[in-house]
């Protein structure tokens, strides 16, 4: 009974030729049987042999959520005495090797995962060098399992897998942008917990724009005055929860404090930060303080913000604030510098700083375009304003984050999915040397129009589109997206199974579906 | 409103909430249902010393009143950026209250998209922040069957998929996840139209394979399923309200099959008279079962004078119906489309607030025969990745007319006396995590026009 495989199951959809392969993102190697195990009542986790000792509960809480996220919410209401005993799986064994759960830029996020077939007290098994490699090995897990609506059982198809698995990219990340609209804690949190069901490893937060500074700085008390309202505001101690949350499901938080442009809001608590009470932005080159206030910002986020980068922005510097106020162009002449000269001298002046607290520096684009020589060897480059800049970025030498916005700003919701998978941060890239200097990429959450009404449905599903170029090997890459429609349809509706509102895959971005239907047709 | 005040009562850890239950409270184990006490009074000290902890006291004949008293605690409470800690602004409180209509509804439509328990879950959470008191299960429509029958077992066959699909424990689940809400589940099969999907399991239900709506009415094997199925949900659903459906039922597919024709013919019925018969014969299996039936208003527009005197009729159509329901003797329940359908995205927030469920009956006799009212989330173009933001916050308007007192929510300037508190209530949502749209927004479900401030928006 228990091996009959229900043929309304594996109907052929949109083409799919392998059976049920619905993993997102497509692991390295896959190998599997056809066989069904059914998941115990008491389904446990052992540690037996592992040198780790979950000391902070990482591991733990890890299987927890996978034993809530399986069940999908049904109720699992199974009578075991009708199942073989040799087709139940009684819990997954877990091993990792390193007995370290530092989250870094460039951990092993690999693992093994293999499920035996048919025996006595059959275990999977999750085998890696960290915790955060197991993590990814219980989510390929959840992906495999099933909810069985006849005999109300958990069960595991095409028995025995063996998987092996690691990303294609140490950095795999999504920008969020806190300051064009606040968004609240549970909102943050419950896209950390999206972002590990595709793989993601970089939540960029880019806490402070033009528009608002909601982030407490304790050097500097006054800079979030500048919040749009007293309890749009995020504390220390919020910023830190959410390091934490993040860090316990493998997602690094990479901090952003984008200058000198883009902060106006600076000046709501220190107006002595804008060049005149006319002219806003950027930030007041000339003046001493505005160096003492960065180096106060960045020294706050050294004691929450433990990744090896932090991002001090850079972008769309317009400077004819500088040039317009009669201090500051007095200022420049002294200093014989022209507008350029002075962006740069900003630019590389906040590097120093970064760098004096134990930093690596990622800035926009803009400043290896104006001035690339004179970066600092540890600037990476993160690229946005289109194609053709990566190739450029590594011939130089400089490492880079590929962020192209024709094809991966989440917010364009006219670039669609497609395009989203086959955008390849490679592209043009052949020198091996050259292509180990692009770490990754991520994909962009502007949030001038969408807030937390709408953040998750313009997110997804293209970011996981994104997310599986970034993890899987090149080769099992598809090429061409329809190929992969239907494994991409099946995610979505997973998401929506787990409470995540990922949009309908047909059409542009954050479209309601257009009619009654099937999730997992549009 | 919340940014000047000064806090006169400071929380930490060791808030003292005590609920007092009347007597009969502590001894019973009390029924959710229809009419339920829900008041409460809600007292919070003052303290003059910032630093002590201060007490709160809630009293309520039953524990869905001290569901409704914590809420609005909840809502006193703002967590202060200064200090970092949790304040309770303008103590000492002392707040009276009580739902002026006892049902409150939400009604949600599971067959024209298939929503995640895990969603319907975090609908029920979102209804209790608003004390919205009953969830209207639209389960079943044309489109897709997602429920199980056991009686039945073929029946969700007509599911989209074999995933998009709840079994019974799941609806027990969700049915006692609400209770603890202090939320009443009414679940809701719509016959003789909207019911196509029935038949992917039993074709015999369609009048023919290529007619195949409204459900047959010339067949006793239509019946016994109707039978079978109220029969599986007395076990899930105990409210004592159950919705037969009944709308929009065009009855071509009756004239123009033979078999049903003949049967017509043979009984001397035309298939209005058929339309009746149907209706009817379902509300005695219902009532044999112990329930109040629940019909959309065309049953009571076509022959309210045959219809069962216990029937509540569900307005839906337009304004106007509430008031010749009642005046017949029918308690009502108010849904009129022009103001509380929430899949109409042009209707914003201050249609919603306005609707008056009495309007235009005087008698207080008949006004206390309408139960109530309930806004509808349809959903043929909604589904998990937009529903809570097509819910709210419209639906908080309208939960805010059902509560509160018509003398309160009516002939007031509502941009100053409710605008900044849905305001404000919208940003709470979202802080809780729930999708709420912007407030200003002129058409619903659209994203917010530029960068701005929650409380602007």
């Amino acid at each position: 009974m228990g091996k009959v495989v229900k043929s309304f199951c594996f109907l052929v959809f949109f083409g799919v030729l392998v059976e049920g392969l619905n993993i997102w993102p497509m692991p390295n190697s896959v190998n599997y049987g056809h066989q069904i195990m059914y998941l115990s009542n008491d389904f446990a986790l052992k540690t037996d042999g592992s040198k780790y000792n979950d000391a902070s509960g990482i591991l733990k809480d890890a299987f927890s959520r996978l034993l809530d996220v399986i069940e999908v919410d049904h109720v699992i209401d199974s009578n075991f005495s009708h199942f073989d005993p040799i087709a139940i799986l009684h819990g997954i064994h877990v091993i990792v090797w390193s007995q370290s759960d530092e989250l870094q830029y460039g951990v092993d996020e690999s693992y093994k995962l293999s499920i035996p077939s048919h025996g006595t007290q059959v275990y999977a098994h999750i085998e890696a060098q960290t915790v955060y490699g197991v993590l990814h090995g219980l989510q390929t897990f959840s992906q495999l399992c099933r909810f069985n609506f006849t005999n109300r059982a958990i069960e595991v198809h095409q028995v025995p897998w063996y998987i092996i698995d690691q990303p294609r990219f140490f950095y795999r990340g999504l920008l969020i942008d806190t300051s064009r609209h606040y968004l609240p804690l549970p909102i943050i949190k419950n896209i950390i917990d999206s972002m590990t069901y595709a793989k993601l490893n970089v939540l960029h937060w880019h806490i402070v724009d033009t528009q608002s500074f909601p982030l407490e700085i304790p050097s500097f008390p006054k800079l979030w005055n500048g919040a749009y309202s007293i309890s749009e505001r995020y504390t220390m101690a919020d910023a830190a929860e959410i390091v934490s949350y993040a860090q316990r499901r493998g997602i690094s938080v990479l901090a952003e404090i984008d200058v000198p442009g883009h902060a106006l809001s600076w000046g709501t608590g220190y107006p002595s930060l804008w060049p005149s009470k006319d002219c806003q932005q950027p930030l007041d080159v000339s003046k001493e303080f505005t160096f003492k206030v960065i180096d106060g910002i960045l020294s706050d986020f050294s004691k929450t913000f433990k990744y090896r980068f932090v991002h001090l922005g850079g972008d769309e510097v317009n400077t004819s604030c500088w040039t317009e106020t009669p201090r500051i162009r007095k200022w420049l002449r002294q200093h014989g510098l022209d507008t350029s000269g002075a962006y740069q001298y900003f630019v590389l002046r906040a590097q120093k700083i970064a760098l004096s607290h134990g930093y690596e520096i990622i800035n926009w684009e803009e400043t290896f375009n104006d001035f690339g020589s004179k970066l600092s060897r540890k600037t990476v480059v993160h690229n946005w304003l289109g194609g053709g800049v990566a190739e450029k970025v590594v011939a130089a030498g400089l490492r880079c984050i590929v962020s192209n916005q024709d094809k991966w700003y989440l917010d364009h919701l006219d670039a669609p999915w497609e395009g989203f998978y086959m955008n390849e941060p490679l592209t043009n890239i052949t020198n091996h040397q050259q292509q180990k200097l692009i770490l990754g990429g991520e994909v962009c959450m502007w949030g001038e129009h969408i807030d937390a009404s709408d953040i998750e449905q313009t997110i997804w599903p293209r970011a996981a589109a994104a997310a599986e170029r970034l993890w899987s090997a090149y080769d099992n890459l598809a090429k061409d997206p329809s190929q992969v429609f239907g494994r991409l349809a099946h995610f979505r509706c997973l998401l929506n199974q787990r409470g995540v509102a990922a949009a309908p895959l047909v059409g542009p971005g954050r479209v309601a579906p257009e009619e009654p239907g099937s999730c997992y047709k549009q | 409103m919340e940014k000047e005040e000064k806090p006169c009562a400071s929380l930490n850890y060791f808030l003292g909430v005590s609920a007092l239950c009347a007597f009969e409270c502590v001894l019973f184990v009390l029924q959710l249902q229809l009419g339920v006490d829900e008041s409460y009074s809600l007292l919070v000290a003052k303290n003059d010393d910032h630093s002590i902890i201060g007490e709160a006291t809630i009293e309520a004949n039953t524990v869905y009143g001290a569901l409704r008293g914590l809420e609005t605690f909840s809502q006193l409470c703002a967590f202060d950026y200064g200090t970092k800690t949790v304040q309770v602004y303008n103590a000492p409180w002392y707040i009276q209250d009580k739902p002026r209509f006892v049902y409150r509804g939400l009604m949600l439509d599971t067959s024209r998209h298939y929503l995640p328990i895990d969603v319907i879950k975090h609908v029920i959470e979102s209804m209790s922040y608003a004390k919205l008191n009953v969830l209207h299960w639209h389960i079943i429509d044309e489109q897709s069957f997602p429920l199980e029958v056991p009686t039945y077992p073929k029946l969700w066959k007509g599911a989209y998929t074999k995933w998009e699909r709840y079994t019974v424990e799941d609806a027990y689940d969700i049915v006692n996840f609400a209770k603890m809400r202090g939320i009443n589940v009414m679940a809701e099969i719509d016959i003789p139209g909207h019911a196509e999907s029935w038949g992917t399991g039993y074709p015999d239900l369609w009048p023919s394979p290529s007619c195949r709506e409204p459900l047959d009415v010339s067949k006793e094997f239509t019946f016994d399923m109707v039978s079978g199925i109220l029969t599986d949900m007395r076990k899930i659903f105990p409210f004592e309200l159950f919705h037969l459906g009944g709308d929009e039922v065009n009855t071509d597919c009756w004239n123009s099959t033979p078999h049903v024709q003949q049967w017509l013919q043979d009984l001397n019925m035309t298939p209005k008279e058929a339309y009746q018969y149907f209706v009817l014969r379902a509300q005695e299996i219902a009532i044999s079962k112990n329930w109040a039936p629940v019909n959309w208003e065309e049953t009571f527009n076509t022959f309210a004078t045959n219809l069962n005197p216990r029937t509540v009729v569900h307005n839906w159509l337009g304004p106007g119906v509430c008031p010749k329901a009642v005046a017949k003797g029918f308690r009502c329940i108010y849904s009129n489309q022009g103001v509380w359908y929430l899949d109409h995205l042009d209707v914003p927030w201050d249609r919603f607030y306005n609707a008056e469920p009495l309007e235009g009956i005087n008698s207080s006799s008949e006004q206390e025969l309408v139960l109530g009212g309930e806004v509808c989330m349809w959903s043929e173009v909604a589904d998990t990745s937009n529903v809570l933001q097509t819910i709210w916050p419209r639906a908080a308007a309208a939960a805010e007319r059902l509560w509160s007192k018509r003398e309160a929510t009516s002939g007031k300037n509502i941009t100053l006396t409710a605008l900044p508190r849905l305001h404000y209530y919208r940003c709470l949502l979202t802080r809780r995590g729930v999708e709420a749209d912007p407030v200003t927004n002129k058409y619903a479900r659209q994203p917010p026009s530029g960068p701005g401030s929650c409380y602007e928006q």
